[in-house]
């Protein structure tokens, strides 16, 4: 048998990994839309959340580092996999098209590693520009009441402040939309790659993928738009 | 009385694997709608002899879909236009007068063309070189009936045994992946009884050798299923990659 | 040339075993110096290869296909047989036994035909160990058949792709061994000659068909497991790299070629379409359960077969053959449906074809129990024909299947020449002059799996272990020569028609005159038509490419080459047969009903013929061995 390490290096392994990490950031991705939806909440809920996470100390650390292992697994074997399908097939067909049918070919599926790839270079972005605060103004500080009347960073005005900025707003919005397409296939086919048969149960597990695309997606597009929309002062969000 | 098309061809030449190859045309008329797409090109060929041209070299021998020889890519489609059906018994009737069709060889680096439109698969040889049997000498078999099988599970054991081993689900993977090949014969035996002791050791050693061949990883584009001309299911890949994991984890 | 069936004495059942008991053994250790080449993948040499490999021996073995899992077996559909009596229905070996011996019209060997009876069942045994998923029934038993008139079920099979389940389970165990080493593996290579040294078989000539490079190999016994000469008819179910060319280029080195006349045509395949046609589709004999043959009873009624009223029709077969009916075995089906064609009520726009119809069985069963039986037979008929069966007969018609004839083998299956083997579809054995259904698998792997890795034993066991001449020597260089000079020379004719115009042309004249029914001034012609349009051949066949490439056409035209000199010998061995046994129908010898008239007085002997030159016209000497009934009582078939 082969050892653990170069199981999870085989064809299959890489695969089982893709998938294994996919729905780890899917359920992350589910997560973070629950946080981020609180700042439709009570005025400071927002800031209690982003508060309550900076001072988890060193347990963030650990689950930081989690996430960015399972992020660069997942992209590594995600950019491996496309660059052993240009060794597979280094000579391309003049003319190509799918039979259809079964066939899972589609925009999603043959753009999986461009959207991987814009979420990539998305995230460092993403990470500097909300965690670090690059790009923008030092952000000002509250009190907050509810967490005991801790001083902490106002990400809350930061964010509504931000998104009034067409251009980072769209910028989010079109990202959203591209990972749309990324769990749409990848909602599925993470299941099919951990051994999920064929059948019925497939098909609904695809339906699944596009409706849970789409819902979580949206999610997360529904909070650039409405702050850009409304001038961070629609009736959601509270004051 | 039979309909007769002009067909406009565009097929790939390439004298060796070496060369770099380059596409040539031609054009049929008289094509008749009961011809199938070999005999078809058997005509062209007839028509560039006698024009004193090099005839274009095709793989071909059953003509009846059930001995994998034949592969052509049409149109961008492996086996053409019809799902289930291997391009021998694809006929022109599906095709109209005026029609343009590109004919291709299997692209991948693990099918090198030899000429033309002949490509080497000695790498599904050795795909089920690697494991692809169960391990019982002439003579030593115990008799039929010793063990039932649910039919069951041999009618799913057969499903996965008819892969014809054309490798049209390598040509059309976008990954050019073997997956659905070896799959099949991974499912196949391990279904049944008789497959299941070496379980194990024959997936390992399958998707070792599948992946030094320099077959492409499986990225679930299910485009193989669309089109094997058997209708194998991806499903076989999904029983491949299940008892790969279960051989590394229980470590047999 | 001697003639030495060496058939065991003793009672029938024993023979086999006794035979076992008495044949020469090679230990294990010097199993190892004696090396075997197998040519040929198919049931018979893919099950011999594999079966030599695991008692130990080298083995080499070649095929022309890229793979040797592409053999023509993988196209047999119907099912195989074995003795297992598993439906309790009072078959047993011996049934078995004397249906094929009945079958083949009483033209084979007792003993050859028994032996196969009894490791019929352990042929499924083996099967079923490698994994065949053979069909089963609910409670997890094999499931059997009933297939080609026989009144058991004992045919075991796997959807209608018995001969590709068989074969890729021979053709696995085959690659278990090229793995370990013990099976050096030659696809894409095609044999040209045998070479003989001092009298026997050491090595053999190929063609390497992607670099074109002529390759000597030696070896201390030869195989050849190539498979029937349908195609020299251009238009058969074989499939399209089916050939006779290892046989015949043995023969010509000194193998007696046994029954060249015996050719099974089957009634019910898809008929010709056009001339740009490259082969026929069987479509399996099952159909004729059901589906009643008919032709119009009026020459050139172009009416819509479902607009003749049911009396302008003729239900020949039933009309003719009341006990059997649309049942009537192969050879008596395939007759009939060419005398009404010859008759002109044949249909289609060829005029050769007569009706399947199955309209009354969907009125009596419904077109779902159709469907269920034969749902996917008629889908392959409407995807080939574009018409659908459901709503119109279909149209079939005879067509060239499977050749009874071959190289001539004794009870250990070897030839005239020492340590040259033939096995399978290749040599003459066991189904006389008419197979029946579901047998040729059975011999296939027989002879592979069960009767070869002994009797080779025998032979080995007298030679010097790991003796070699090399492969420099002169009859290696001989050969090789003489398989280069062919090559040139078709290359340097460049004339100016075709290697399949040509093949096409000798087809028809062997298909009008050496088909479903043969006469002796139809045979004369016939010799005469072949060997001019071989001179023609010769002087104007038009061959593309280059020797040292990947050639297609450059290989047919080596074996259309060879089909010329077998179709010779094939109208030579009909005329001598002034009988009519099984397939062969001589005209001239029939009943007042039109039916095969055997002459077991003159005629119960194997025409067994040598090879003695080519000038102009083919020269052979008739051997012939005679064949003695001790257990079975000669009698004349009736379906009446
Ligand atoms: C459509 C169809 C359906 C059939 N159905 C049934 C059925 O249901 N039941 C049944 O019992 N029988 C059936 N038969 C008959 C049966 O399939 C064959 O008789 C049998 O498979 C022959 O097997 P074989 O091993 O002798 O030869 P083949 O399978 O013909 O193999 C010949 C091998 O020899 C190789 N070869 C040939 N010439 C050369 C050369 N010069 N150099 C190197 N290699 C060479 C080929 O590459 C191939 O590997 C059917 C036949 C047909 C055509
Ligand atoms: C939040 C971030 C991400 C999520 C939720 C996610 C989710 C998924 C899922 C579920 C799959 C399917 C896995 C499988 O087929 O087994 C997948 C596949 C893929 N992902 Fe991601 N992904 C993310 C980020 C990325 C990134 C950053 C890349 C970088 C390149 C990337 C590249 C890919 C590629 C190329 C595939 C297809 C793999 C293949 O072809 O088999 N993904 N992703
Ligand atoms: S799985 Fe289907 S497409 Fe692939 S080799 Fe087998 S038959 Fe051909
Ligand atoms: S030629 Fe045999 S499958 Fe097409």
């Amino acid at each position: 048998m082969p050892s653990l390490i170069k199981a999870l290096n085989s064809q299959v392994g890489r695969k089982f990994m893709t998938g294994i990490t996919g729905i780890g950031l899917m359920l992350f991705l589910i997560g973070h839309l629950a946080g981020n939806l609180t700042i439709f909440g009570e005025s400071q809920a927002f800031n209690v959340y982003t508060h309550t996470l900076e001072s988890l100390g060193p347990l963030l650390y650990v689950i930081e580092a989690g996430l960015v292992f399972f992020f660069l697994y997942h992209a590594i074997l995600g950019i491996s996999i496309w660059r052993q399908k240009k060794k597979a097939r280094p000579e391309g067909y003049d003319t190509y098209q799918t039979k259809g049918g079964p066939s899972h070919q589609s925009l999603a599926s043959r753009s999986m590693i461009i959207s991987g790839t814009v979420l990539l270079v998305f995230l460092v972005f993403h990470i500097m520009h909300f965690k670090y605060g690059l790009f923008s103004p030092d952000e000002g500080t509250v009190i907050l009441e509810s967490a005991g009347g801790v001083e902490a960073r106002d990400l809350r005005a930061l964010v509504i402040a931000e998104f009034q900025n067409p251009l980072i707003a769209f910028g989010y919005i079109a990202v959203m939309a591209l990972a749309i397409l990324h769990l749409a296939h990848g909602a599925w086919s993470a299941f099919t790659s951990l051994g999920m048969k064929h059948g019925e149960t497939s098909k609904k597990v695809q339906l699944g993928a596009y409706i849970f695309a789409i819902v979580l997606m949206l999610g997360f597009i529904f909070i650039p738009l409405y702050i850009f929309l409304t001038g961070g002062e629609g009736s959601l969000i509270a004051y | 009385m039979s309909k007769e098309m002009t067909i406009h061809l565009k097929y790939w030449k390439q004298n060796g694997p070496n060369d770099t190859g380059h596409f040539e045309e031609y054009t049929l008329d008289n094509v008749n709608e009961h011809m199938s797409f070999l005999e078809m090109l058997d005509v062209l060929n007839e028509e560039l002899m006698l024009e004193d041209k090099e005839p274009v070299e095709f793989d071909y021998d059953c003509r009846e879909g059930i001995c994998g020889s034949c592969n052509l890519v049409i149109n961008g489609q492996a086996h053409g236009p019809k799902q289930r059906v291997a391009v021998c018994q694809l006929h022109m009737r599906n095709y109209n007068d005026g029609d343009h069709v590109t004919i291709e060889p299997p692209r991948a680096a693990a099918f090198p063309v030899i000429k033309d439109l002949v490509v080497d698969r000695s790498s599904f040889d050795r795909i089920i070189e690697a494991g692809g049997y169960v391990s019982v000498k002439t003579g030593s078999a115990v008799e039929a009936n010793a063990i039932p099988i649910e039919k069951e599970k041999s009618d799913a054991a057969f499903d996965y045994a008819t892969c014809i081993g054309c490798g049209a689900c390598v040509a059309a993977c976008p990954n050019a992946s073997a997956s659905l090949f070896t799959g099949a014969k991974i499912a196949h035996l391990n279904k049944l009884p008789q497959g299941e002791v070496e379980r194990s050791n024959r997936v390992v050693a399958m998707v070792e050798q599948m992946e030094e061949e320099g077959f492409g990883d499986c990225s679930n584009f299910a485009e193989c299923e669309a089109v094997c001309p058997v209708g194998i299911s991806i499903s076989a890949i999904a029983e491949m990659r299940k008892d790969y994991m279960k051989a590394v984890v229980s470590g047999e | 040339m001697k003639f030495d069936s060496k058939v065991p004495g003793g009672p029938l059942e024993e023979k086999w075993d006794k035979h076992l008991k008495d044949i020469n053994l090679v230990s294990p250790n010097n199993k190892r110096k004696y090396e075997i080449i197998v040519v040929g993948t198919g049931l018979a040499g893919g099950a011999a290869a594999a079966s030599f490999a695991e008692l130990g021996y080298n083995v080499r073995s070649f095929c022309i296909q890229d793979s040797a899992r592409r053999a023509h077996s993988i196209a047999a559909q119907g099912g195989i047989n074995a003795a297992k009596n598993y439906p309790n229905d009072g078959d047993s070996i011996w049934r078995l036994f004397y249906d094929t011996i009945k079958g083949g019209d009483y033209r084979s060997r007792e003993s050859n035909v028994y032996r196969l009876s009894q490791v019929s069942n352990e042929i499924i045994d083996q099967a079923v160990a490698q994994g065949v998923p053979f069909a089963r029934e609910y409670g997890g038993n094999l499931a059997n058949r009933s297939f080609g008139g026989a009144q058991v079920s004992r045919t075991f099979y796997a959807r209608g792709q018995t001969g590709q389940q068989l074969l890729l389970g021979a053709y696995q165990a085959m690659m278990r061994q090229v793995h370990k080493g013990n099976i050096k593996y030659h696809p894409r290579h095609e044999m040209l000659d045998v070479v003989v040294i001092d009298g026997q078989a050491r090595g053999i000539i190929t063609r390497d068909l992607v670099s074109g490079e002529l390759c000597r190999y030696e070896a201390d016994a030869v195989v050849l497991a190539t498979g029937g000469y349908g195609n020299v008819f251009y238009l058969s179910t074989n499939a399209k790299n089916s050939n006779v060319t290892a046989a015949w280029r043995a023969h010509k080195r000194g193998a007696a070629f046994a029954n060249p006349c015996y050719v099974q045509v089957h009634p019910t395949c898809i008929p010709v379409s056009g001339d740009y046609q490259s082969k026929l589709t069987l479509m399996s004999e099952s159909l004729r359960n059901d589906g009643r043959v008919w032709v119009p009873k009026e020459k050139e009624d172009d009416r819509h077969p479902n607009e003749i009223p049911e009396e302008e029709r003729y239900y020949y077969l039933e009309e003719r053959y009341p006990a059997f009916g649309n049942l009537v075995p192969r050879d008596v089906a395939s007759r009939n449906a060419k005398m009404v064609c010859d008759d002109g009520l044949g249909v289609g726009e060829t005029g050769l074809a007569v009706y399947l119809d199955f309209r009354d069985a969907i009125d009596r069963d419904g077109k779902d129990a159709i469907s269920a039986k034969y749902g996917n037979l008629f889908d392959m008929y409407e995807n080939i024909t574009g018409e659908n069966p459901y709503e119109r007969p279909m149209r079939i018609y005879p067509a060239v299947h499977y050749t009874m004839g071959g190289l001539w083998v004794d009870y250990n299956l070897e030839t005239t020449i020492p340590g040259l083997y033939a096995a399978g579809e290749a040599n003459f054995s066991d189904h006389g002059a008419n197979r029946l259904g579901a047998s040729a698998l059975m011999q296939g792997l027989s002879d592979g799996y069960f009767v070869l890795p002994y009797t080779i034993g025998d032979y080995l066991a007298k030679q010097e272990p790991g003796k070699r001449y090399g492969t420099d020597h002169d009859a290696f260089q001989e050969a090789e020569n003489e398989a280069q000079a062919q090559i040139d020379k078709l290359l340097n004719i460049d004339g100016n028609r075709t290697i399949v115009d040509f093949h096409r042309t000798l087809g028809k004249i062997v298909w009008d005159k050496i088909g479903i029914a043969r006469n002796e001034e139809g045979l004369k012609q016939a010799i005469e038509e072949i060997r001019e349009l071989r001179e023609e051949f010769w002087q104007n066949v038009k061959v593309p490419g280059e020797k040292n490439n990947y050639n297609k056409y450059l290989e047919f035209a080596g074996r259309v080459a060879d089909f010329f000199e077998l179709a010779e010998l094939m109208a030579e061995d009909a005329l001598n047969r002034e009988e009519s046994a099984g397939c062969h129908l001589r005209e001239e010898y029939q009943t007042d009903e039109g039916e095969a008239l055997r002459n077991d007085e003159e005629y119960s002997y194997v025409s067994a013929w040598e090879y003695k030159g080519l000038n102009g016209k083919l020269e052979e000497t008739l051997h012939k061995e005679n064949l003695e009934f001790e257990f079975v009582e000669l009698k004349q078939r009736s379906y009446k």
